[in-house]
Protein backbone atom coordinates (compact mmCIF):
# COMPACT_ATOMS: atom_id res chain seq x y z
CA UNK A 1 0.00 0.00 0.00
CA UNK A 2 2.79 2.39 0.86
CA UNK A 3 4.35 2.43 -2.82
CA UNK A 4 0.91 2.74 -4.43
CA UNK A 5 0.09 5.50 -2.52
CA UNK A 6 3.17 7.21 -2.96
CA UNK A 7 2.34 6.76 -7.08
CA UNK A 8 -0.66 8.06 -6.50
CA UNK A 9 0.55 11.25 -4.80
CA UNK A 10 3.08 11.88 -8.03
CA UNK A 11 0.66 10.59 -10.64
CA UNK A 12 -2.00 12.98 -8.96
CA UNK A 13 1.15 15.84 -8.77
CA UNK A 14 2.28 15.48 -12.15
CA UNK A 15 -1.34 15.59 -13.71
CA UNK A 16 -2.57 18.48 -11.27
CA UNK A 17 -5.26 16.49 -10.06
CA UNK A 18 -6.95 17.25 -7.02
CA UNK A 19 -6.29 14.48 -4.51
CA UNK A 20 -7.22 13.54 -0.50
CA UNK A 21 -5.06 10.78 -0.09
CA UNK A 22 -6.82 9.87 3.60
CA UNK A 23 -9.53 8.93 1.66
CA UNK A 24 -7.52 5.51 0.97
CA UNK A 25 -8.32 4.47 4.51
CA UNK A 26 -10.66 6.53 5.59
CA UNK A 27 -13.37 6.35 3.60
CA UNK A 28 -15.36 9.15 5.44
CA UNK A 29 -12.94 11.78 3.62
CA UNK A 30 -13.84 12.67 -0.05
CA UNK A 31 -10.65 11.42 -2.74
CA UNK A 32 -11.36 14.89 -4.79
CA UNK A 33 -10.26 12.62 -7.41
CA UNK A 34 -12.65 12.77 -10.71
CA UNK A 35 -14.74 9.58 -10.00
CA UNK A 36 -12.86 8.67 -6.66
CA UNK A 37 -16.38 7.97 -4.74
CA UNK A 38 -17.01 5.65 -7.49
CA UNK A 39 -13.78 3.75 -8.12
CA UNK A 40 -13.30 2.93 -4.04
CA UNK A 41 -17.19 2.01 -3.76
CA UNK A 42 -16.11 -0.66 -6.37
CA UNK A 43 -12.88 -2.02 -4.96
CA UNK A 44 -14.80 -2.01 -1.77
CA UNK A 45 -17.72 -3.63 -2.98
CA UNK A 46 -15.91 -6.45 -4.77
CA UNK A 47 -13.32 -6.78 -1.77
CA UNK A 48 -15.79 -7.00 0.97
CA UNK A 49 -19.07 -8.11 -0.48
CA UNK A 50 -21.52 -5.84 -0.47
CA UNK A 51 -23.97 -4.53 -3.10
CA UNK A 52 -21.83 -5.53 -6.03
CA UNK A 53 -23.87 -5.26 -8.64
CA UNK A 54 -25.22 -1.58 -7.51
CA UNK A 55 -21.16 -0.41 -7.70
CA UNK A 56 -20.55 -2.10 -10.93
CA UNK A 57 -23.40 -0.54 -12.39
CA UNK A 58 -22.50 3.13 -11.09
CA UNK A 59 -18.81 2.34 -12.52
CA UNK A 60 -20.02 1.71 -15.49
CA UNK A 61 -22.22 4.55 -15.76
CA UNK A 62 -19.40 6.69 -14.81
CA UNK A 63 -16.68 5.47 -16.40
CA UNK A 64 -17.73 3.09 -19.53
CA UNK A 65 -16.76 -0.65 -20.27
CA UNK A 66 -12.87 -0.13 -20.32
CA UNK A 67 -12.98 1.92 -17.40
CA UNK A 68 -14.92 -1.05 -15.57
CA UNK A 69 -12.46 -4.06 -17.24
CA UNK A 70 -9.81 -1.55 -16.04
CA UNK A 71 -10.48 -1.00 -12.71
CA UNK A 72 -11.21 -4.86 -12.40
CA UNK A 73 -8.14 -5.66 -13.57
CA UNK A 74 -6.23 -3.52 -11.63
CA UNK A 75 -7.93 -5.16 -8.61
CA UNK A 76 -6.84 -8.32 -9.85
CA UNK A 77 -3.46 -8.06 -10.29
CA UNK A 78 -3.32 -6.12 -6.36
CA UNK A 79 -4.82 -9.30 -5.13
CA UNK A 80 -1.99 -10.95 -6.48
CA UNK A 81 0.53 -8.83 -6.12
CA UNK A 82 -0.15 -8.00 -1.95
CA UNK A 83 -0.20 -12.12 -1.58
CA UNK A 84 3.05 -12.05 -3.15
CA UNK A 85 4.23 -9.38 -0.90
CA UNK A 86 2.95 -10.82 2.23
CA UNK A 87 3.88 -14.07 1.48
CA UNK A 88 7.55 -13.52 0.79
CA UNK A 89 8.03 -10.69 3.73
CA UNK A 90 8.15 -8.18 0.79
CA UNK A 91 10.57 -5.22 3.37
CA UNK A 92 10.24 -1.99 2.69
CA UNK A 93 13.81 -0.65 3.05
CA UNK A 94 15.02 1.47 5.40
CA UNK A 95 15.73 4.95 3.54
CA UNK A 96 12.06 5.03 2.35
CA UNK A 97 10.48 4.16 5.93
CA UNK A 98 12.54 7.45 7.14
CA UNK A 99 11.44 9.33 4.08
CA UNK A 100 7.60 9.05 4.54
CA UNK A 101 7.34 8.93 7.67
CA UNK A 102 5.14 11.98 7.47
CA UNK A 103 3.25 10.33 4.47
CA UNK A 104 2.58 7.57 6.68
CA UNK A 105 1.52 9.28 9.59
CA UNK A 106 -1.19 11.59 7.66
CA UNK A 107 -2.61 8.37 5.91
CA UNK A 108 -2.86 6.24 8.67
CA UNK A 109 -0.92 3.05 7.31
CA UNK A 110 1.75 2.02 9.92
CA UNK A 111 -0.45 -0.09 11.86
CA UNK A 112 -0.10 -2.17 8.71
CA UNK A 113 3.33 -2.94 9.17
CA UNK A 114 3.97 -6.54 10.34
CA UNK A 115 7.39 -6.98 9.39
CA UNK B 1 -13.66 -22.35 -24.63
CA UNK B 2 -12.30 -21.06 -20.64
CA UNK B 3 -13.02 -17.22 -20.57
CA UNK B 4 -15.13 -16.48 -22.80
CA UNK B 5 -17.03 -14.03 -19.98
CA UNK B 6 -20.01 -14.92 -22.11
CA UNK B 7 -22.19 -13.54 -19.48
CA UNK B 8 -20.15 -10.36 -18.36
CA UNK B 9 -22.81 -7.62 -19.32
CA UNK B 10 -19.55 -6.25 -21.33
CA UNK B 11 -16.50 -7.33 -23.08
CA UNK B 12 -13.65 -8.61 -21.99
CA UNK B 13 -10.20 -7.49 -24.18
CA UNK B 14 -8.88 -10.26 -26.41
CA UNK B 15 -5.58 -10.45 -24.39
CA UNK B 16 -6.95 -10.51 -20.62
CA UNK B 17 -8.87 -13.57 -21.90
CA UNK B 18 -5.76 -14.67 -24.11
CA UNK B 19 -3.83 -14.00 -20.57
CA UNK B 20 -6.52 -16.42 -18.37
CA UNK B 21 -6.32 -19.15 -20.91
CA UNK B 22 -2.51 -19.49 -20.71
CA UNK B 23 -2.77 -18.98 -17.16
CA UNK B 24 -4.91 -21.99 -17.04
CA UNK B 25 -2.54 -23.95 -19.41
CA UNK B 26 0.29 -23.47 -16.68
CA UNK B 27 -1.51 -24.31 -13.97
CA UNK B 28 -2.43 -27.84 -16.11
CA UNK B 29 1.27 -28.31 -16.49
CA UNK B 30 3.89 -29.51 -14.38
CA UNK B 31 5.96 -26.58 -12.63
CA UNK B 32 9.31 -26.73 -11.47
CA UNK B 33 8.65 -28.51 -8.16
CA UNK B 34 5.13 -29.82 -8.65
CA UNK B 35 3.30 -31.89 -11.36
CA UNK B 36 -0.06 -30.97 -12.80
CA UNK B 37 -2.01 -32.37 -10.72
CA UNK B 38 -0.56 -31.16 -7.83
CA UNK B 39 -0.82 -27.74 -9.26
CA UNK B 40 -4.06 -27.99 -9.89
CA UNK B 41 -5.20 -29.33 -6.02
CA UNK B 42 -3.24 -26.17 -4.81
CA UNK B 43 -5.59 -23.94 -6.78
CA UNK B 44 -8.33 -25.69 -5.59
CA UNK B 45 -7.15 -25.53 -1.61
CA UNK B 46 -6.28 -21.76 -2.51
CA UNK B 47 -10.00 -21.47 -4.05
CA UNK B 48 -11.24 -23.23 -1.54
CA UNK B 49 -9.89 -21.08 1.26
CA UNK B 50 -11.48 -17.64 -0.47
CA UNK B 51 -14.86 -18.88 -1.84
CA UNK B 52 -16.00 -21.87 0.58
CA UNK B 53 -16.80 -25.26 -1.21
CA UNK B 54 -16.56 -29.45 -0.09
CA UNK B 55 -13.41 -30.58 0.75
CA UNK B 56 -12.06 -32.65 -2.30
CA UNK B 57 -9.59 -35.48 -2.00
CA UNK B 58 -6.34 -33.75 -2.65
CA UNK B 59 -2.36 -35.09 -3.86
CA UNK B 60 -0.62 -32.74 -2.04
CA UNK B 61 0.90 -32.88 1.86
CA UNK B 62 -0.93 -31.25 4.26
CA UNK B 63 1.46 -28.14 4.59
CA UNK B 64 1.07 -27.66 1.16
CA UNK B 65 -2.39 -27.20 1.61
CA UNK B 66 -2.01 -25.03 4.38
CA UNK B 67 -0.49 -22.92 2.39
CA UNK B 68 -2.51 -22.23 0.02
CA UNK B 69 -5.34 -21.85 2.32
CA UNK B 70 -3.19 -19.12 4.32
CA UNK B 71 -1.67 -17.19 1.20
CA UNK B 72 -5.04 -17.26 -0.79
CA UNK B 73 -7.16 -16.42 2.17
CA UNK B 74 -5.21 -15.02 5.04
CA UNK B 75 -2.29 -13.50 3.89
CA UNK B 76 -1.72 -10.47 6.13
CA UNK B 77 -1.50 -12.98 8.73
CA UNK B 78 1.43 -14.14 7.71
CA UNK B 79 5.04 -13.90 9.93
CA UNK B 80 8.01 -15.17 9.51
CA UNK B 81 8.34 -17.48 11.76
CA UNK B 82 5.46 -19.58 9.88
CA UNK B 83 7.13 -19.02 6.28
CA UNK B 84 10.03 -20.55 8.08
CA UNK B 85 7.97 -23.90 8.62
CA UNK B 86 6.82 -24.37 6.04
CA UNK B 87 9.79 -24.17 4.42
CA UNK B 88 11.02 -26.49 6.91
CA UNK B 89 8.09 -29.05 5.53
CA UNK B 90 8.43 -28.43 1.77
CA UNK B 91 11.71 -26.39 0.98
CA UNK B 92 11.31 -23.15 -0.10
CA UNK B 93 11.11 -23.87 -3.57
CA UNK B 94 8.14 -25.70 -3.43
CA UNK B 95 6.61 -22.90 -0.97
CA UNK B 96 7.79 -20.39 -3.57
CA UNK B 97 5.55 -22.22 -6.50
CA UNK B 98 2.45 -22.34 -4.19
CA UNK B 99 2.72 -18.58 -3.42
CA UNK B 100 2.86 -17.56 -7.16
CA UNK B 101 0.16 -20.37 -8.37
CA UNK B 102 -2.48 -18.74 -5.40
CA UNK B 103 -1.37 -15.76 -5.73
CA UNK B 104 -2.47 -15.57 -9.72
CA UNK B 105 -5.14 -17.26 -9.43
CA UNK B 106 -6.95 -14.73 -6.58
CA UNK B 107 -6.24 -12.43 -9.50
CA UNK B 108 -7.86 -14.58 -12.25
CA UNK B 109 -10.84 -14.94 -9.82
CA UNK B 110 -11.28 -10.90 -8.51
CA UNK B 111 -11.51 -10.59 -12.03
CA UNK B 112 -14.49 -12.69 -12.15
CA UNK B 113 -16.13 -11.39 -9.14
CA UNK B 114 -15.59 -7.89 -10.51
CA UNK B 115 -17.46 -8.70 -13.73
CA UNK B 116 -19.86 -10.76 -11.98
CA UNK B 117 -19.38 -13.95 -13.96
CA UNK B 118 -19.14 -17.36 -12.26
CA UNK B 119 -15.59 -18.86 -11.90
CA UNK B 120 -14.14 -20.39 -14.29
CA UNK B 121 -13.73 -24.05 -13.61
CA UNK B 122 -9.84 -25.18 -12.70
CA UNK B 123 -8.52 -27.27 -15.51
CA UNK B 124 -7.94 -31.01 -15.90
CA UNK B 125 -4.14 -31.63 -14.73
CA UNK B 126 -1.53 -32.80 -17.56
CA UNK B 127 0.50 -35.15 -17.12
CA UNK B 128 4.48 -35.18 -16.58
CA UNK B 129 6.99 -34.37 -14.32
CA UNK B 130 8.45 -31.07 -12.53
CA UNK B 131 11.55 -29.92 -14.04
CA UNK B 132 12.99 -29.47 -10.38
CA UNK B 133 15.07 -26.59 -12.45
CA UNK B 134 17.14 -24.99 -8.97
CA UNK B 135 17.93 -21.35 -9.14
CA UNK B 136 21.67 -20.74 -8.14
CA UNK B 137 22.19 -17.27 -7.49
CA UNK B 138 19.01 -17.13 -5.29
CA UNK B 139 20.10 -15.42 -1.53
CA UNK B 140 18.65 -15.24 1.47
CA UNK B 141 18.61 -11.42 2.53
CA UNK B 142 16.18 -9.09 3.59
CA UNK B 143 13.40 -10.67 2.82
CA UNK B 144 11.84 -14.22 4.14
CA UNK B 145 12.33 -16.31 0.93
CA UNK B 146 15.29 -16.34 -0.95
CA UNK B 147 15.83 -14.38 -4.25
CA UNK B 148 18.14 -13.43 -6.91
CA UNK B 149 19.40 -9.90 -6.47
CA UNK B 150 17.90 -8.68 -3.11
CA UNK B 151 14.76 -8.31 -2.08
CA UNK B 152 13.00 -6.63 -4.64
CA UNK B 153 9.00 -6.79 -5.43
CA UNK B 154 9.60 -7.61 -9.06
CA UNK B 155 11.69 -10.26 -7.86
CA UNK B 156 10.02 -11.74 -5.16
CA UNK B 157 9.51 -14.74 -6.86
CA UNK B 158 12.83 -15.60 -8.47
CA UNK B 159 13.57 -18.38 -6.56
CA UNK B 160 11.48 -20.12 -9.35
CA UNK B 161 11.66 -18.53 -12.46
CA UNK B 162 9.15 -19.70 -14.32
CA UNK B 163 6.43 -18.81 -11.51
CA UNK B 164 8.23 -15.08 -11.71
CA UNK B 165 7.81 -15.09 -15.38
CA UNK B 166 4.03 -15.77 -15.03
CA UNK B 167 3.56 -12.80 -12.51
CA UNK B 168 4.81 -10.46 -14.49
CA UNK B 169 2.71 -11.83 -17.33
CA UNK B 170 0.07 -11.01 -15.59
CA UNK B 171 1.04 -7.76 -14.00
CA UNK B 172 1.20 -6.16 -17.81
CA UNK B 173 -2.11 -6.77 -19.20
CA UNK B 174 -4.37 -5.87 -15.57
CA UNK B 175 -2.46 -2.99 -14.79
CA UNK B 176 0.92 -2.07 -16.17
CA UNK B 177 4.17 -3.40 -17.31
CA UNK B 178 7.07 -2.48 -14.80
CA UNK B 179 8.66 0.18 -17.71
CA UNK B 180 4.62 1.45 -17.77
CA UNK B 181 4.93 2.25 -14.10
CA UNK B 182 7.30 5.20 -15.05
CA UNK B 183 4.44 6.91 -17.26
CA UNK B 184 2.52 9.16 -14.09
CA UNK B 185 0.57 10.78 -16.58
CA UNK B 186 -0.62 7.62 -18.52
CA UNK B 187 -4.43 7.20 -19.69
CA UNK B 188 -6.25 4.22 -20.61
CA UNK B 189 -9.90 3.36 -19.52
CA UNK B 190 -8.67 4.99 -16.63
CA UNK B 191 -6.37 7.98 -15.47
CA UNK B 192 -2.82 6.87 -13.81
CA UNK B 193 -3.93 8.47 -10.80
CA UNK B 194 -7.32 6.34 -10.48
CA UNK B 195 -5.74 3.07 -11.23
CA UNK B 196 -3.37 4.13 -8.36
CA UNK B 197 -6.49 4.83 -5.66
CA UNK B 198 -7.83 1.48 -7.03
CA UNK B 199 -4.46 0.02 -6.12
CA UNK B 200 -4.05 1.64 -2.73
CA UNK B 201 -7.62 0.82 -1.36
CA UNK B 202 -7.04 -2.82 -2.50
CA UNK B 203 -3.94 -3.00 -0.81
CA UNK B 204 -5.75 -1.05 2.37
CA UNK B 205 -8.55 -3.55 2.62
CA UNK B 206 -5.62 -6.98 2.25
CA UNK B 207 -4.13 -5.09 5.33
CA UNK B 208 -0.54 -5.30 2.87
CA UNK B 209 2.20 -2.33 4.03
CA UNK B 210 4.20 -2.76 1.48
Amino acid sequence: MLAHSQMLRVSAEVTTTPLDPRSITDRAIDPLLPHGTVLLDFVDAVLEQSDRSAARTELLEALGPTGLVDATGVIANFEMMNRIADATGMPVGKGTLKRTAEWRTWIGIDQLNHL
Amino acid sequence: MPFDFATAAIGVRTDIRQLFRREWDRLAQAGTWWNGRERVDIARAARRSRFGGEEAPSSLPSAAIEAAGIVSGRPASIRREWVATVADDLGYPRYVEIVGIASRLAAVDTFHVGLGVELEPLPDPESGEPSRSEEPQARAGAAWVPMVGGASITQALSLVDAESVAQEDLHGPLYLTYEGMAEFDYVGGLSRAQMELVAARTSAINECFY
